[in-house]
């Protein structure tokens, strides 16, 4: 039991740095947005989505109707249908009612962290449980250190939320090196990019995945051959 | 924020979200997937994180912040590139990155007030 709680929190560790930094301006965020501390607590507990809070706060800041807030931040985490998918054959080999709670409090950061491990071996569906209760604790955690301290503090966002664009960074160039995956980074950048800039950045991240998930299989006949060769080979 | 707002808002987003995380896995863990599937399933990571930084690094306000903002998190993130190459570390990227872009923002304002 000890052994299993070090290695989740050892894996977890980089998360939980990452949550702290954007948590407690989430937090900060949400209290000047009007929201009591209870009612952070109760979004980090149930909603637990980091840009889902962030849009909530500021959407409702800017006036807009509760029901837009809810298709915007809704339209935004159908990414998760992503990585549910990816993560499918890892977690049925457990049973299904395993598999599902283990899917319940999955997020970017910790999809990520999970896959790594998933993807070395020797990583178990209760692990990756364990990797993302670890990450929301953090989350709640800070969000309500946020909501409380308000104003008092002002913490930088973007510094803030650049100690995540690392987190993708690092979790980007540890995947493998062949042609083929290359192609579909560089189609989902390319294709993120246009639709923040044509207005679509509530969909961007989800059509971008699915155009680079299109281009890396259309792609992977060509570079088959060579994967054997680079199989171990990183950006 | 009012009580009913608030319900309404936490309730629904909260569904939709928790329908995105587990209808894949609840629908599909007990079926065997035809294997063009499975290989498609490979670039998910790759294309996911490729998507999540280009849109941390590509957003609207990008365009109005002027060309020094803009290119801020760029250059930050070359020191961060050579960290996970090398050390593979979450950890060190984050705090090799947050450094870096806090230098570079401090060092843009003290230019800006200079000139």
């Amino acid at each position: 039991m000890r052994r299993f709680l070090e290695r989740s929190l050892k894996a977890a560790f980089p998360i939980i740095i990452g949550y702290i930094a954007l948590g407690l301006p989430c937090g900060i965020l949400s209290n000047a947005a009007g929201m009591s501390v209870l009612q952070v607590a109760l979004l980090s507990l149930i909603l637990y989505s980091g840009s889902g809070q962030y849009m909530i706060a500021s959407l409702w800041l800017s006036g807009l109707n509760p029901l837009s807030i809810v298709a915007a931040v809704a339209m935004v985490n159908l990414r998760q249908l992503l990585y549910a998918s990816s993560l499918l054959q890892y977690l049925k080999r457990s049973r299904r009612l395993s598999a599902i709670i283990a899917a319940v409090n999955v997020t970017d950061e910790s999809f990520g962290v999970n896959i790594a491990r998933f993807q070395q071996g020797s990583w178990t569906t209760h692990l990756s449980f364990a990797v993302n209760c670890w990450s929301q604790l953090a989350w709640i955690v800070s969000n309500i250190i946020g909501a409380l301290i308000g104003s008092m503090v002002n913490i930088d966002t973007g510094i803030a939320a650049f100690a995540i664009t690392a987190i993708f960074t690092c979790l980007l160039l540890m995947q493998k090196g062949r042609g083929d995956f290359v192609l579909a980074a560089t189609a989902a950048a390319v294709v993120v990019a246009i639709c923040n800039f044509c207005d679509l950045s509530n969909i961007s991240i989800i059509v971008g995945a699915v155009a680079g998930i299109i281009v890396g299989s259309i792609s992977r006949t060509r570079f088959q051959g060579e994967g054997n060769a680079s199989e171990s080979g990183d950006f | 924020m009012p009580w009913i707002d608030f319900w309404i808002i936490l309730s629904l987003t909260a569904l939709c979200t928790l329908l995105s995380r587990i209808l894949p896995v609840a629908l599909f863990a007990n079926r065997e997937l035809p294997a063009s599937v499975m290989s498609s399933l490979e670039y998910i990571p790759v294309a996911a994180f490729a998507a999540l930084v280009a849109n941390d690094l590509f957003t609207p306000e990008v365009l109005l912040a002027g060309l020094l903002p803009a290119a801020l998190p760029f250059i930050a993130l070359v020191p961060v590139v050579v960290v996970a190459l090398k050390t593979k570390s979450m950890a060190l990227c984050i705090v090799v990155g947050v450094a870096t872009f806090a230098f570079l923002q401090w060092a843009i304002a003290v230019l800006h007030i200079g000139m």
